[in-house]
């Protein structure tokens, strides 16, 4: 099972925001300090900003990823309830 | 014998049954007096190392280089355990290594080459099975798969369905594979719970019947054939009410479904719980489904049926040989609404048959589904592949 497939065959698509959890996790964004700033976040994943900023709202509404201010930076990461969401999917 | 387990989920890290299953293995083992390394991955707020009070030895690896592919980033995770158990493996000399599913296979081909000690793998399930073959990294962790069964000394199956699946698919040899089953800690489900007060932190009154399923919200677990049967349920159990405990990808997909039968009021997505109240939760059901369509053992079965609750399951994998129908519990027709309402009624419309059912299975499955009975059988087979 994996991202690029879009999901299983005969099923509906993985969500977008789902993905992009699954990516934060997988370049290391796990803990407080190996949060990522947006601008790090997009070179990994090559998505546009706006999106990005959408995504990364609607995963801190669902509770699977936070941010921390460094120097006035918001900086992103998956917290543990993400992680186990990401799991699910390769389990 | 000092036993290098590698798992890529261990408590805290916990999603499916391979972190419980590899814990109480574990747990089993060092009771046996084995000394048990584990090398897995790290969690936040989980030690690097620690000795349990059992005396497991938990080694946790931080990746220290991540990649958005998940194919890249699962051999960056095996490379970085790799140089744990190569620090480990100076002081402590391994009789065995036992890999659990592919995910660390990688490193148990590795290091059983290295240190020369033999390789048993646990094939807990397929990619085969459990999403099919159907784009280039499929094909990989098929191949993966394929490359872990043929560079093990002995792989274990939890069950014989899965045994036909692997020696079928990836053309073992019928000898190279065993069947332990999985076993559970009967011992967690005794004691009594607040019935009422747990069914009331879920929304379920005292009157009605809680119609419970667990599982991680992924389409091989077949909870849509759940969510379809709740209208016919509904018509025969007025007074049924439906918990779905677990998180997963197809949740989203899931709650819409729900919508879409007019009882979506009757139906609650919990997300994950806290182990002590999934237990109490499992106590106070009036019933437990797990209607899965791929299904290799199936533990939350065995569960349900320590738990004292009657169990209607799909007629698939290891939940067929775990249960004997309408004796231990009820067994249903898979993707097939109608026949899980039927189970669900069945048990519903008949209280007394309904807990002759749950004594039956409360009696058997302690007998058959111990962790000291397995973890010896597991030893057995380290003794063989050590010799």
């Amino acid at each position: 099972m994996n991202l690029s497939s879009g999901g299983l065959p005969g099923h509906p698509a993985i969500p977008e925001e789902f993905r992009l959890l699954c990516m934060l996790h997988n370049i290391g964004a796990t803990t407080t300090e190996k949060s990522m700033s947006i601008e790090e976040v997009t070179q990994w994943t090559e998505l546009d900003v706006e999106v990005l900023r959408h995504l990364l709202q609607k995963l801190r509404q669902l509770g699977y990823v936070e941010f921390v201010e460094v120097d006035g930076t918001k900086k992103y990461h998956v917290t543990p309830v993400g992680i186990t969401k990401v799991m699910t999917l390769y389990s | 014998m000092k036993i290098g387990m590698l798992t890529w989920e261990y408590p805290p890290r916990i999603v499916g049954g391979i972190a419980r299953h590899c814990n109480d293995l574990a747990i089993a083992l060092a009771a046996l007096r084995h000394e048990v390394h584990v090398f897995t991955l790290d969690f936040p707020g989980a030690p690097a190392f620690e000795v349990t009070e059992e005396g497991i030895r938990i080694h946790r690896v931080a990746s220290e280089i991540g990649h958005p592919s998940f194919l890249t980033w699962v051999l960056l995770f095996n490379h970085f355990i790799e140089k744990r158990i190569a620090d480990v493996g100076q002081e402590v000399k391994f009789d065995v290594l036992h890999v659990h599913d592919w995910l660390t296979a990688p490193v148990g081909i590795a290091f059983k080459r290295s240190i020369g000690a033999p390789m048993v793998l646990t094939m807990h399930s397929t990619e085969h099975g459990r999403s099919g073959i159907h784009n280039p990294d499929s094909s990989t962790i098929d191949g993966i798969e394929w490359w872990a069964n043929y560079e093990a000394s002995k792989v274990i199956t939890t069950s014989g369905s899965m045994k036909s699946e692997i020696c079928d698919h990836f053309r073992l040899p019928w000898e190279k594979v065993e069947i332990i089953p999985n076993a559970i800690d009967s011992d967690k489900y005794q004691g009594s719970v607040d019935r009422e007060a747990v069914r009331a932190r879920f929304g379920v009154q005292p009157q009605e019947k809680l119609v419970l399923s667990v599982g991680r919200l992924v389409p091989q677990k077949g909870i849509e054939y759940l969510i379809q049967a709740v209208p016919s349920v509904s018509w025969r159990s007025p007074e049924s009410k439906f918990v779905v405990v677990g998180e997963g990808w197809y949740r989203d997909h899931l709650q819409h479904l729900a919508g879409t039968t007019g009882q979506a009021w009757k139906i609650n997505f919990t997300g994950f719980i806290p182990d002590h109240e999934l237990i109490a939760l499992t106590k106070s059901a009036d019933v437990l489904v797990v209607p899965s369509v791929y299904e290799p053992f199936g533990i939350v079965a065995l569960e349900g049926m320590a738990a004292g609750v009657p169990v209607v399951a799909s007629e698939v994998g290891g939940l067929a040989e775990i249960i004997e129908h309408d004796k231990t519990g009820v067994l249903v027709y898979p993707r097939n609404p109608d026949s899980i309402a039927w189970g669900i009624n069945h048990v519903l419309s008949n209280p007394d048959h309904a807990g002759w059912l749950s004594q039956n299975a409360r009696k058997f499955v302690p007998k058959a589904y111990s962790w000291k009975v397995i973890a010896k059988k597991t030893v057995k087979i380290y003794r063989e592949v050590a010799r």
